[in-house]
């Protein structure tokens, strides 16, 4: 048996739209259990899905077609697969070209949320971003969160 | 068990004052008759093998501001001379830190040691800059050497993962081990004030020094971490070794920003086997290590207890001398067997 753990957007029909790529790959699910109770910090519901073994191949494209619809697979078989990172970022945020900032940090995971605040044009700004990423390219991450850092004088503060 | 008290500002005089106040404590529970032979600050020195009269001490400090003033007894003796010439068991040694050459405190306590003294330590100077000389010289010298005070104050850190954890693998040591910047994002945080405008309060207050860089670039902290990787993890680093970031770049929408993912802004400082960090981290706000104010709190993960978290003061002339007089204690019940 195979354990996955998803994370869904907190909307009517994601849980169907989660089970489609997996029905679709012929696997036999054994059970569901939607965890309602248990919301991540970003307003995801948690599911635990048991499917039946099946080879690596075909698992990762259920997995790729399930990362596809937006569903976050967090864990294989209790192994952490991907982790919800929250960052805040102090500096010219903008005016050293956020774009380019969050293009860089989506080579080795996603930005999925942003929100910036500018009390002043001229001082500093601040902002949150809250990045998806496989925990296997965490260190590679922190080396670009160093990176840009020097190249464009920000404060990137890390979870302890 | 007598003593030689180095340095007597203001952490040196809350040891007189806890020791006068825990005299008869110490003797009925420790059976430790504990006196002070000497008392030496920048002016001299007063000295009496017999044990000066403390409350006389901190008068004569209180009121001239000089030791060499006391009665009959007072000198003007230079401190190496004293720690030298006077017999004692044990100095203590709390004279003003220099993190960047660990001097005069260096060569007080290498004396200390050569003339067969023990030395207990609040100083995180020398220890910073030299810890491994320090710690040769104590053990070719068949004395001891405790330095608990030196990170965290009162807060038990170095004992307790030297001693009370002793067995288990020490894998992290992390938390917030300076309490002016504690101060100032927790007061940042809670009034949405600027970095600028609350640091200038914690100075009118008292918190924050009035050269606050230390604390504020976070070379305090650095001391720190550096004396628990050299004497909980072994190693022989410096503060040259440490990654370091302060948290004069923190601004009160930083704060908010956090908050609004269910966490804080906190200064700490980490060591593991491997690295050594001090920078600005997101605590999760139900985590032990999100204390408020000036506290210090640590968090020490092992093999076998898993994570056990300490809080406490890390400052304060009574907070300090309690660590102080822990180790006072601790080297008359190894002297007894």
């Amino acid at each position: 048996m195979i354990f996955l753990d998803l994370e869904l957007k907190d909307s009517p029909g994601e849980l169907l739209k989660a089970l489609q790529p997996i029905s679709s790959a012929g696997a036999n699910i054994f059970s569901v259990i939607h965890m309602r109770e248990n919301k991540t910090q970003d307003g995801r519901v948690p599911v635990k899905v048991v499917i039946e073994k099946l080879n690596d191949n075909l698992l990762n494209s259920i997995v790729e077609n399930l990362e596809k619809l937006d569903v976050i697979v967090a864990k294989i078989n209790e192994k952490m697969k991907k982790t919800n990172l929250e960052v805040v970022v102090v500096g010219h945020i903008v005016d050293t070209d956020v774009l380019d900032t969050i293009d860089r940090i989506n080579e080795f995971g996603v930005v999925v949320d942003l929100d910036l605040t500018m009390p002043d044009p001229v001082a500093e700004s601040s902002a949150r971003m809250r990045i998806t990423i496989d925990n296997e390219k965490l260190n590679e991450l922190y080396d670009e969160f160093d990176k840009i850092a020097k190249e464009k004088g920000l404060l990137f503060i890390k979870s302890c | 068990m007598k003593i030689i008290l180095v340095g007597f500002g203001i952490i040196g005089k809350g040891v007189l004052k806890t020791i006068t106040l825990k005299s008869e404590h110490l003797k009925n529970r420790y059976g430790m008759d504990l006196q002070v032979a000497a008392i030496c600050d920048r002016s001299g020195a007063a000295i009496d093998e017999n044990g000066l009269d403390l409350e006389l001490a901190l008068k004569v400090k209180e009121e001239t501001g000089k030791i060499a003033d006391y009665p009959e007894k007072g000198c003007e003796m230079g401190i190496l001379e004293v720690i030298e010439s006077v017999n004692a068991d044990a100095i203590v040694e709390v004279s003003p830190t220099n993190i960047e050459t660990g001097e005069p405190a260096k060569s007080y306590m290498l004396k200390a040691f050569e003339t067969k003294k023990h030395v207990v330590s609040a100083n995180k100077g020398p220890l910073a800059v030299s810890f491994k000389e320090l710690v040769k010289c104590a053990e070719e010298n068949k004395v001891c050497f405790r330095y608990e005070a030196s990170v965290g104050g009162a807060m038990p850190i170095i004992n307790l993962a030297k001693e009370t954890l002793a067995g288990n693998d020490i894998k992290v040591i992390k938390g917030i081990l300076n309490g002016t910047t504690n101060y100032i994002l927790t007061k940042m945080e809670k009034e949405q004030l600027d970095f600028d405008m609350v640091l200038k309060e914690a100075q009118e207050l008292g918190i924050a020094e009035t050269n606050p860089h230390q604390d504020i670039s976070g070379l305090d902290t650095a001391a720190k971490i550096v004396i628990l990787a050299n004497s909980i993890f072994g190693r022989d680093v410096t503060i040259k070794d440490v990654e370091l970031e302060g948290i004069t770049r923190i601004t009160p929408e930083a704060l908010a920003m956090a908050n609004k993912s269910g966490h804080t802004i906190k200064l700490i400082g980490e060591v593991t086997d491997e690295k050594l960090i001090v920078c600005p981290k997101l605590v999760p706000i139900d985590s032990p290590l999100n204390v408020k104010g000036s506290l210090n709190v640590a968090m020490v993960s092992t093999d076998l207890a898993n994570d056990i978290v300490v809080v406490g003061t890390g400052a304060g002339d009574i907070e300090t001398a309690s660590a102080i007089l822990s180790d006072l204690v601790n080297i008359h019940q190894t002297m007894k067997n």
